[in-house]
């Protein structure tokens, strides 16, 4: 994947937000993503050329129907789909990320976080925005003190920097306790291959041991 | 069940008084007919009759009785006035001589279980059945042929003195209850009275305490705009707007409604997106209820926050049962925040980002 931009796919039945995120992705300086395809359905898009990107970004609300039971569907064909909604509660939130879906863009927060969600979403890494941060906070039962401070700030939402000199860490910490508590959430409830990849990630990249994948599947098991 | 209290007060008097009413008639059969019954035994020519007579009153005293107490059917009581009568003629038949001399005591005493039996009833029947009692008394003499002046005297002192103690009992018994009724109805009005005033001082004060709060909010930047400030001073402007904000906060007070706190935010929210800004408000748990002063702490440097954004601000809470976090992130320059009570207040900036939390713990 590196060296060249990843792909994206964007569902959502507004042209004018098709227009504005795809604006988004191509002012990025590093030119990290390209849109491949997009349209008002589901299945029209994947039998596009967007039936192969590595991201689909999915407007949670086609016309008249909520579309999370496609979200799982989805997934669990081994899509990494990002979920961009303006229904940023915290049920649904956690609705989403249940179903698989690797991360959330609240339509209020979309500009500034979307081609960083899109990059860490491709390589199976973890990104919260701050809407999924707050609902995190609302659930998310294995949270350190620290990982909850660290959430509660970032749902807040200022820069990342900004939470790291309130908690007098650095910003690094700061980044991997709120990863963390996502990582967390990833092991609960029912599997999916997105699942399976961002938990396998977070292995690799040190931010989370096997072994503590275990102690909390046998939680979940109880 | 919840009556009315003048419902509820005169009940106890009926009760105490039927119950004043039976003992009376049982009293009165035990410790007066019962000892002349046995007294005069000698005297009766149809000694079964006097014991039917006694046992026939002691039945009707003690059926009325039940009836009276446990709120029975009331189909029984003429029934039950005819069997009390029979008791009259029982006595006669044991000893027609003395139809008015002491062996005979039922004339005066079926009175008395007239009183339990007619307890529910006008005293019109009351008052019919003393006279069917007199009419059988006078049948009998003149059947007998008793009618000298002796006997006649001694016959209207036996009615009249059992009547007026029976008649009198029965009637200022419920006139007694129909007074409590009064009473209590006159207290029950008077609590109703003193408990509007209250409620209306109660309102009046809160009146003028908000009036207060209102010239408190507004009078200083009034005052200084009459007297000459620029109100195209930006610093200005970010107080018009905080005091506006406020003025809202102060009327959403009052409104019922489920959340008051995410409620009074709102209001905030929505004076500064008159000005423009573009404010997300996002909730994370469910806010307890807090009481008016603390969530005024909590909502107080938020809307000076909220007044001072230029274009963006998110307005968050964090609530649990216990700690209740409310933040504002805007782009803001630097305010001059007061120290709110029973909250925790920090702040920061970041660039041209104002950050700042209120944050109430249940201590």
């Amino acid at each position: 994947m590196t060296g060249r931009p990843v792909t994206v796919g964007i569902i959502e039945d507004h042209p004018v937000v098709v227009d504005g995120v795809t604006t988004w992705i191509n002012a990025d300086p590093l030119q990290r993503a390209v849109v491949v395809g997009s349209g008002a359905d589901v299945d029209e898009v994947l039998a596009g050329p967007a039936g192969a990107a590595d991201v689909l970004l999915l407007d949670l609300h086609l016309g008249e129907t909520v579309v999370v039971d496609r979200v799982a569907e989805l997934c669990t064909a081994g899509r990494r789909v990002v979920v961009y909604s303006a229904m940023d509660d915290p049920d649904t939130i956690l609705a989403v990320l249940e179903a698989g879906a690797s991360a959330f863009l609240s339509k209020h927060e979309a500009g500034g976080h979307c081609v960083d969600t899109i990059v860490a979403v491709a390589t199976d890494r973890p990104y919260v925005t701050p809407s999924v941060a707050g609902a995190l906070l609302s659930e998310a039962p294995h949270l350190s003190a620290q990982e909850r401070t660290a959430l509660l700030l970032w749902f807040q939402s200022m820069s990342k920097a900004s939470v790291a000199r309130r908690m007098g860490l650095s910003e690094a910490t700061v980044r991997q306790y709120i990863d963390r508590a996502r990582v967390k959430y990833a092991k609960l409830g029912r599997p999916a291959p997105t699942k399976t990849a961002l938990l396998a990630r977070a292995i690799e990249d040190g931010l989370i041991r096997a072994d503590e994948i275990r102690e909390y599947r046998s939680h979940a098991a109880e | 069940m919840t009556a009315e209290p003048s419902v509820v007060v005169a009940e106890r008097y009926a009760r105490g008084a039927t119950v004043a009413a039976v003992v009376i008639a049982g009293f009165w059969h035990l410790g007066y007919d019962s000892v002349v019954t046995v007294v005069n035994w000698g005297v009766y020519t149809r000694q079964w009759a006097a014991a039917a007579g006694w046992v026939l009153y002691l039945l009707v005293g003690v059926a009325g009785a039940v009836l009276l107490l446990c709120g029975g059917s009331r189909r029984w009581v003429w029934p039950l006035g005819v069997a009390a009568l029979a008791v009259d003629v029982l006595l006669v038949l044991a000893a027609p001589a003395q139809v008015i001399l002491p062996a005979n005591w039922a004339w005066g005493a079926v009175g008395w279980v007239a009183v339990i039996v007619f307890w529910r009833h006008r005293a019109a029947h009351l008052v019919a059945f003393l006279a069917l009692d007199t009419a059988l008394l006078v049948a009998s003499m003149v059947a007998v042929g008793v009618g000298s002046s002796q006997h006649i005297s001694r016959a209207i002192m036996v009615l009249l003195g059992a009547f007026t103690l029976q008649l009198g009992y029965s009637v200022s018994a419920h006139g007694l209850r129909t007074a409590a009724g009064w009473a209590a109805r006159d207290s029950a009005a008077r609590t109703e009275a003193t408990a509007r005033q209250a409620a209306a001082e109660a309102v009046a004060e809160d009146r003028a305490q908000r009036y207060r709060e209102l010239h408190r909010a507004t009078a200083t930047l009034l005052a200084e705009l009459a007297a000459g400030a620029d109100p195209a001073d930006p610093a200005i402007r970010r107080r018009a707007a905080a005091g506006a904000a406020r003025l809202r906060r102060l009327m959403a007070e009052t409104d019922d409604v489920p959340d008051p706190l995410l409620h009074e935010l709102r209001a905030g929210a929505d004076v500064a997106e008159r000005r423009g800004v573009q404010v997300s408000l996002s909730v994370v748990g469910t806010v307890p209820r807090l009481p008016v002063d603390l969530r005024r702490a909590l909502t107080e440097a938020p809307i000076v926050g909220l007044s001072a954004a230029r274009s963006v601000a998110r307005v968050t809470v964090v609530a649990s049962q216990d700690e209740v976090a409310v933040a504002v992130v805007a782009d803001a320059p630097p305010v001059r925040l007061t120290q709110p009570r029973g909250v925790e207040l920090t702040h920061d900036r970041d660039g041209d980002q104002l950050w700042l939390e209120t944050r109430w713990t249940d201590a």
